[in-house]
């Protein structure tokens, strides 16, 4: 099994002392891998210097080997991603949000664009501009952009924002599905603990821009009644010290 | 090369998208019917000849070279680069697979085509104003060359706007600096004359040096060296600003 996404030792800290710091962390491919951690710990800041739009204090990371601080569309290239909130052109249909990033795939005609849609559950409203979009149809347009080049890594910062229940379900069962078919590895961060626990193999813990531990689902639950036990069990004497 | 051209086709699509480019377009055809009416006016009812109807097409470049066409140009830039940031959709650009030098490079290949569309349009517009005003006499090739060189010192201010943009935060700061630099540049060549050649907004209607019956070519060569040392700084400290901005 080949690495798909080495984190090494980045930092990036904010004025406010907050940020990330000197986080290693390594996915190998194929592996849904949760990034878990209160609001503040720093995963977005983490995600966001993964996919290239923050730079790091110090360190580096490498996707499929390649650099993104160096060789930023050979790294990128089959990544597809969701960073906080889903900010498509909202003057422009979702089929013309599709197009713009399709232009960059080979393979990625109209039928695929239909079929990536169709996957996000919003093909029927493909012609309708986004400005008249609810905020879990956004979210809907982020994932088929993200799925757009057939990516072999997808980093989904809180991908189930604004979904309604319905919504989380058949997201979780996309990940799923994607990740026995395609093997495709992801990279998913969340504050919802049941969803990490339902659909992650691997659990990383960030607090306090620090990482905590990495361990399998199947080892934590084999030593906790939950995985929420776990977090509180890790994180509580990070709050005491 | 098919990443930096799927990243052109992309900025050049969205342009087309904005309501108010088709706006800015209008206005200027307008513009240009207006000024073709006045000074047809002017020369049926009061008797004076403004300009002839070859030099039509040229008086419009210098008018607008000053008012709609770097008004417009900022409008773009601003909405490129400013109004991208504010409304984040730029995260949607950045997260795809083009790196930040390719998309800074689309972004400024669209402005420029933006400019060369606008100068054509206002290049037919007042040729066909003259035509229908005078009949066909218009010297092509000066018009030609006026709206062909008209182009680049457009393309420097634009490149101030996109540096500006990446500078100021919101859409509107954006728009103030670049007025307020604009009219500063201006000011301060009437007011030292002796550094207005170095100023590239003096330079806006640098065609007049192309179409003298005698051409200074020396002239000609400096004001372009000039322009094309703004280009080259103006180009790098506008991608060294975009390249350091974090979302």
């Amino acid at each position: 099994m080949g690495t798909a996404v080495v984190i090494d030792n980045i930092s990036k800290i904010y004025q406010n002392n907050r940020g990330v710091k000197n986080l290693s962390l390594e996915i190998n491919d194929g592996e849904i891998f949760g990034f878990l951690g209160p609001n503040g710990a720093g995963k977005t800041t983490a995600m966001k210097i993964m996919v290239g739009l923050m730079r790091p204090d110090g360190g580096d990371v490498k996707i499929n080997g390649f650099s993104v601080l160096s060789d930023y569309e050979n790294a990128m290239k089959r990544v597809g991603c969701i960073i906080e909130s889903v900010t498509p052109f909202a003057y422009l249909t979702a089929y013309e949000n599709m197009k713009l990033r399709a232009r960059y795939y080979a393979g990625a005609d109209d039928a695929r664009i239909d079929t990536c849609l169709a996957e996000a559950g919003i093909l029927k409203y493909k012609r309708e501009k986004v400005k008249n979009y609810s905020l879990g149809m956004k979210q809907r347009i982020g994932l088929a952009l993200a799925m757009l080049s057939n990516p072999k890594i997808l980093i989904l910062d809180e991908p189930l924002n604004g979904l309604d229940v319905e919504g989380m379900v058949e997201m979780r069962n996309l990940i799923l599905r994607l990740s026995r078919e395609n093997k495709t590895t992801f990279f998913i961060s969340s504050h919802l603990i049941h969803d990490i626990e339902l659909t992650c193999d691997k659990i990383g813990l960030l607090y306090d821009g620090r990482l905590l531990s990495v361990d399998s689902t199947e080892n934590i639950l084999k030593n906790y009644s939950s995985l929420e036990n776990y977090y509180l069990s890790e994180v509580e004497p990070s709050v005491n010290s | 090369m098919s990443t930096l051209r799927a990243a052109y086709l992309n900025e050049l699509y969205k342009l087309s998208k904005k309501k108010k480019i088709t706006v800015a377009l209008l206005l200027a055809v307008f513009a240009v019917a207006a000024a073709s009416l006045i000074i047809y006016g002017v020369n049926s009812f009061a008797g004076i000849r403004i300009t002839g109807s070859s030099e039509f097409s040229v008086l419009v470049l210098t008018v607008l070279s000053y008012t709609l066409l770097p008004l417009f140009t900022a409008f773009v830039c601003i909405a490129m680069f400013s109004g991208e940031f504010a409304d984040n959709t730029i995260k949607s650009t950045l997260t795809g697979p083009a790196p930040r030098i390719k998309v800074f490079t689309a972004k400024v290949l669209a402005i420029a085509t933006f400019i060369i569309a606008d100068l054509l349009l206002i290049m037919l517009v007042s040729v066909a104003a003259s035509v229908l005003l005078n009949g066909w006499t218009v010297r092509m090739l000066r018009v030609l060359i006026s709206y062909a060189a008209a182009f680049f010192p457009l393309l420097i201010f634009a490149l101030l706007v996109i540096a500006i943009s990446n500078t100021v935060k919101g859409p509107t700061g954006a728009f103030m600096l670049s007025v307020l630099v604009f009219l500063t540049f201006i000011g301060l060549g009437f007011a030292f004359p002796g550094v207005k050649s170095f100023m590239f907004t003096s330079n806006f209607d640098w065609y007049r040096l192309l179409l003298g019956s005698y051409i200074n070519f020396s002239k000609v060569l400096r004001v372009f060296l000039i322009l094309s040392g703004y280009g080259i700084m103006l180009f790098g400290l506008g991608y060294y600003l975009f390249d350091k901005k974090e979302f």
